[in-house]
């Protein structure tokens, strides 16, 4: 269970965070922005690049969980 | 979560439909697969138009997050049972390569101009589907109609907290009739391993109609085998009403309306029966194709009685089904509507 002891956290920041985000005053283009800025900066993930996802998990031998998120 | 490669997709630009099959109305769902694009299963459901997690759980992420890695462990071992879980042959590889996107959008977000208007959203592949069927004059199947069912259309509430453990079996339904029980959980179906609810969901959207489903099912520490039988319109069961793309269907057959299944209430005061149709209109589009019925008199709270001479008792999805099977483009259809107690007749055009 250790391999999955963050799930909660990342699960909640995928699927909330953007419901989060529309309590402030952003609008679409802000939350796309914001979706790319936030997620890149928290270092775990690849950003819409499926073939470099891909090719690390080549490398590493891990397997892929891709998230496919709808922003605005 | 270090144990995997994480890629997050916000796009359906350029998506791969040949390995991306999912439910396209879900605003969030995600896909287990190894490099060499072999798909351990997927997680992510919705039939509720406004509570998007109502269907799903951290607690149901988590688990099938665990059963994830654990396939990736065994794997290629077990390739052989993971062959139901891998994408169907498909006509378009790209959203875009459907006529009805062709040319509209490029292959990644246009970041640094407008963004939100370069997104192609996922619900448009369905959409995008549907429409070959209209513009080749063609009813639309109910297995494009009824997407992605939800387990229940077999009569099974399943535990969102869980992967495929069962908390409810309808009265009549396949699954009692199966003889799945409460607290049945339901490891394989059609031989697939289960993660999630959604894995159960693609079995049931491949599945035939009629189809035969066999399960293995932990019982008490017992496996045991069960097969549930679905009729051939099994499909018809499920609930599109919440569905995004189910605005397009309106556009199609309804010129934009919102029709909702008069309450008994408003039957007494309508004096109508129980047993007839009285779809009340909740809403009316305002603008294009979707103002159609607006521009052909239709009123907010209009109650539809008769539609193409049908006035036995449907839900708006149900008259949905009847009008894209039977009715194409270009058609006009006679209404009948009940406005302030007088009936009028008009005309609707189908798109």
């Amino acid at each position: 269970m250790s391999a999955v002891k963050k799930p909660s956290i990342v699960f909640a920041g995928l699927l909330f965070l953007d419901v989060a985000s529309l309590t402030a005053a952003e609008d679409r283009k802000e939350r796309v922005l914001n979706d790319r800025k936030e997620v890149e900066a928290s270092g775990n993930w690849i950003y819409n690049d499926l073939s470099k996802g891909l090719a690390e998990a080549a490398r590493t031998g891990k397997p892929l969980l891709v998230v496919i998120r709808c922003i605005p | 979560m270090d144990k995997f490669v994480c890629v997050r997709l916000v796009q359906a630009n350029a998506l791969d439909l040949a390995l991306f099959q999912f439910d396209y109305d879900l605003t969030f769902a995600v896909f287990f697969l190894n490099a060499d694009k072999t798909i351990y299963g997927r997680f992510g459901s919705r039939s509720d138009r406004k509570e998007a997690a109502k269907d799903i759980s951290m607690e149901g992420f988590r688990k099938a997050l665990t059963a994830a890695l654990d396939l990736h462990k065994h794997y290629p071992a077990n390739k052989a049972s993971l062959a139901g879980k891998q994408p169907r042959s498909t006509r378009f590889k790209t959203p875009e390569d459907f006529p009805s996107l062709a040319g509209k959008y490029k292959p990644t977000l246009d970041y640094e101009g407008k963004v939100v208007q370069s997104c192609l959203h996922c619900h448009q592949v369905r959409d995008a589907e549907r429409r070959c069927f209209r513009d080749d004059q063609k009813p639309i199947p109910d297995a494009v109609l009824y997407p992605y069912p939800m387990p229940n259309v077999a009569g099974l509430s399943l535990d969102r907290k869980e992967k495929a453990k069962v908390t409810g079996v309808a009265a009549g339904s396949p699954a009692e009739k199966a003889g799945v029980k409460v607290g049945d959980q339901i490891l394989s179906l059609e031989g697939q391993p289960l993660l999630s609810i959604a894995d159960v969901q693609w079995v049931l959207h491949n599945a035939g109609e009629p189809a035969t489903l066999n399960a293995q099912i932990l019982r008490k520490r017992r496996r045991i085998k069960l097969a549930l039988d679905l009729a051939s319109d099994w499909r018809r069961q499920s609930d599109i009403a919440w569905r995004t793309t189910t605005w397009d269907l309106r556009r199609m057959v309804a010129g934009g309306m919102v029709l909702q299944d008069s309450t008994a209430g408003e039957r007494r005061a309508a004096r109508l029966p129980e047993n007839t149709l009285a779809l009340r209109v909740n809403h009316l589009g305002e603008y294009g194709d979707h103002a159609v019925a607006k521009r052909a008199g239709f009123k907010k709270d209009d109650i539809l009685v008769s539609v193409d001479g049908q006035n036995s008792r449907l839900a708006e999805s149900e008259l949905f089904r009847y009008l894209l099977q039977r009715k194409m483009p270009g058609e006009k259809i006679p209404v009948t509507v009940l406005r302030n107690g007088e009936r009028m007749n008009l005309e609707l055009l189908m798109q």
